[in-house]
């Protein structure tokens, strides 16, 4: 690298043209033969040796303290991009996912409240009223770093100003439930319009967002430091190039600084390889096990919200609600597969083998069958004409085999697989960052050590030519 | 000395002050929202193109159904039923006082739902021998057609265009389309509603009667009924017109809106009944016969003669 410069030298003519004050010269023109003057006195002291050496030595103290540099703050910039996962990104993927999660909760509660008869029931309201306070909450959260991403921006503004629309809606039409009057479902109808027509496919958005910047980040905190690696072993070569040069020069085989110097750069390789790999495993495997899996899960939970909500209001439809009945089986389809074994839930049962996860995804796929099964009994009920029996197996909460009972299990299974894949993620994801512990500050001081030894070393044998 | 200290103060206020004339602009609006509007109803639409009722031909009268026969031989559609246990009809659940879920019992409630029992009564011995699908306006015929449903009894306006793909019971209520709006409007009637946004239930008689007054107001459709109300409610329209029936539901259910205007058409309430099974009509005839003398009445002043007043059943005929 630097040793372009001392290889040049005896060849480069040295003589200046006799004549060169040509005139008066202007402010400037001094200023362009700069660098022209310095490359002229630098090739000079290069024909000799002990001007080449102290041409070495200094592009060498440049190189390792450059490489010192790059390498700490890409050391730093690392750690701070594993932190940011952990502190700010997967959560606000996971505020996203709350977002979108407590609204099609919302929705599915609400159409179940209107079945149910009689005065309302209060865990019902207390679920709905749940929903809703989780989901302003993690619109917050998701909104505080929505700004600098237009899109994100857009949906979050979609979401704050349509919530609030929307629970006037319900409230609405629970009030003119309470007093039974019908215009109550037709508010409950087109609160659930404005729901699936606008807030939901918003949530639907920020959360693909969050979660597309989430993987993004991920993949910035395993690559290869590229511009450190070329630099380091780039040193590395600078440092026994120019020893072998001493030696050719002075006959002498060891010197002591380059060696110490030398050493100080082979140790910071081996270490940043190492950290860098333990982390980039962990950190891998903290999105295979953590955030892949949660996305899955997350995904396979909103399809079973949704297809609750269309189980529901296929019944409110009494009878014209065939749309929803087939919207119901698609949602189903996407969730857990037709016989409830395949779907979203289906691939998430694969990933989790030996996961924590894994007993909780067991037991919804377990619930999802008595879910579906349920259901089929709704639609026979229905078809032969008992509606209210078809109603009752589909909302009734004491009913251990009825949908809204294994509806609930699955959605409690989901959510505490959720849990447990983002604990994966949390627990490999530190594991991660912890492999970089003292690498930044460790990789400046050795950069500064090979400074030092190059410096000791090369004056040692300047001082032979005084 | 003292002049040019006078002088010097208001000086430095003018050059403040002209400093200050160079504009920063207009604050910034952290979060610019331009208008809001109330969301719509599922399918609310503006209709542009009503199709007209070609204006009842001549030489039909609606009012004329098949003559009454209560038998039930083998093999009738009546006989059918019975085997089925059940009766299938097609109601409204959002029309309040003529086809509505009572939210606090989750049944369905209101006149045509009790005619649609007394048919039950009669055929199956059991009033709650019925299986109720609720249907919009505008797929009463379309469940007729397609054999979803045995009858169709919900707020049903005999005409001659309906006859033609499906069958009609003899009347058994007539109504009258008139016109809703809030307390304080200055609306009179239809004749006021010209270029004014007025709801009705798409395939309904009521929005061609809209759009066919004159002078013209802006027909707006909407699935069912109940949400004209919530369209009302929310500013959207200025009024709903449709038969003093259903309005006087919406008007119950909302004291801050008023019923005006005469009665500008007759509304013949039949039973819809698939057109090929004639028998079936004959059948619910003389059903209707039995109603007319004594539950007719005791439906009617249960749900509607607070509202509409006193009134007794309409004579039937016969082709």
């Amino acid at each position: 690298m630097t040793s372009t410069v001392t290889h040049r030298g005896p060849g480069v003519p040295t003589s200046e043209p006799p004549d060169e004050p040509r005139g008066p010269r202007s402010g400037f023109t001094w200023l362009l033969e700069l660098p022209g003057d310095a490359v002229r006195s630098i090739t000079r002291s290069a024909a000799r040796t002990p001007g080449r050496l102290s041409l070495i030595a200094t592009g060498l103290i440049v190189l390792s303290l450059l490489t010192g540099l790059v390498g700490t703050l890409a050391v730093q910039d690392r750690a701070n991009t594993i932190d940011g996962l952990i502190e700010h990104r997967e959560p606000l993927a996971a505020a996203a996912q709350e977002v979108y999660g407590s609204l099609s909760d919302a929705d599915a509660t609400a159409a179940s409240a209107f079945l149910s008869t009689g005065a309302e029931p209060p865990a019902l309201r207390e679920r709905y009223q749940l929903d809703i306070a989780k989901a302003g909450a993690a619109l917050a959260k998701a909104a505080s770093d929505s700004g600098s991403v237009a899109a994100a921006a857009e949906q979050v503004d979609i979401l704050s100003r349509q919530i609030p629309v929307y629970t006037g809606l319900i409230e609405t039409a629970r009030a003119n439930n309470r007093q039974g009057f019908p215009a109550g479902a037709a508010y409950l109808r087109e609160a659930s319009e404005l729901m699936r027509s606008t807030i939901l496919p918003a949530a639907h958005r920020l959360y693909e967002i969050d979660t597309e910047r989430l993987a993004a980040e991920q993949d910035d905190a395993t690559g290869v430091p590229w511009l450190t690696a070329v630099l380091v072993l780039g040193l590395a070569a600078a440092l026994v190039a120019a020893q072998v040069y001493l030696k050719r020069r002075t006959n002498r085989v060891f010197n002591v600084g380059l060696l110490v110097a030398t050493v100080a750069v082979g140790v910071a390789i081996l270490w940043t390889a190492a950290a860098l790999t333990v982390q980039s495993v962990l950190v891998s495997s903290g999105r295979g096990d953590g955030t892949e899996q949660a996305d899955l899960l997350v995904r396979a939970r909103i399809a079973a919200l949704q297809a609750r909500a269309n189980e529901t209001l296929t019944l409110v439809a009494r009878g014209g609600g065939d749309a929803y009945e087939k919207e119901f089986g698609a949602l189903f389809g996407q969730f857990a597969g037709r016989d409830g074994q395949g779907g979203l839930l289906g691939q998430a049962r694969e990933r989790a083998a030996g996961l924590p996860a894994g007993p909780h995804i067991e037991s919804a796929a377990g619930n999802a069958e008595t879910w579906l099964r349920a259901h089929e009994e709704v639609r026979g009920l229905e078809q032969a004409g008992d509606y209210q029996g078809a109603v009752e197996k589909a909302i009734s909460g004491r009913d251990e085999q009825g949908a809204a009972k294994a509806f609930g299990r699955v959605d409690g299974d989901l959510t505490a697989a959720i849990t447990s894949a983002r604990q994966s993620f949390l627990d490999d994801t530190t594991n991660g960052s912890r492999a970089l512990t003292l690498l930044a500050p460790g990789f400046a001081v050795l950069a500064v050590i090979a400074a030092l030894g190059t410096t000791l070393g090369i004056r040692e044998r300047l001082r032979e030519y005084r | 000395m003292r002049n040019p200290k006078r002088h010097g103060v208001p000086l430095l206020l003018l050059a403040l002050l002209l400093a200050a004339c160079g504009s920063p602009g207009a604050p910034v609006d952290p979060a610019p929202v331009g208008s809001v509007r109330p969301p719509m109803p599922a399918n609310a639409a503006v209709e542009t193109a009503v199709e007209d009722s070609g204006s009842a031909e001549e030489n039909c009268d609606p009012t004329a159904s098949l003559a009454p026969n209560p038998s039930v031989p083998a093999g009738s559609t009546m006989d059918a039923i019975r085997d089925r246990g059940h009766l299938v009809v097609g109601v409204d659940q959002n029309t309040f006082l003529f086809g509505f879920r009572n939210p606090t019992t989750g049944m369905l409630e209101g006149f045509d739902i009790d005619i649609a029992k007394e048919i039950a009564r009669e055929l199956l011995g059991d009033p709650e021998a019925v299986q109720f699908k609720a249907i919009t306006s505008a797929q009463r015929i379309p469940a007729l057609k397609n054999g979803e449903v045995d009858l169709v009894v919900r707020t049903f306006s005999v005409t001659c265009e309906r006859l033609q793909e499906i069958n009609f019971s003899t009347v058994y209520y007539v109504a009258g389309q008139r016109v809703l709006v809030e307390k304080n409007s200055k609306v009179d009637g239809v004749e006021d509603l010209g270029g004014k946004r007025v709801c009705a239930a798409k395939a309904s008689t009521s929005l061609k009667n809209i759009a066919n007054a004159e002078p013209k107001p802006i027909p707006v459709s909407v699935d069912d009924w109940s949400d004209c109300l919530v369209m009302l409610q929310q500013g959207q329209v200025e009024a709903v017109s449709t038969d003093d029936t259903i309005l006087a539901g919406m008007a119950e259910q909302d004291p801050t809106t008023k019923i005006v205007g005469e009665r500008f058409t007759d509304e013949l309430y039949g039973i819809g009944i698939p057109k090929e099974n004639g028998d079936m009509v004959r059948y619910v005839n003389a059903v209707l016969e039995k109603v007319r003398n004594g539950p007719w009445q005791s439906s009617y002043n249960r749900w509607l003669l607070d509202r509409l007043g006193p009134a007794s059943p309409p004579a039937p005929t016969y082709q």
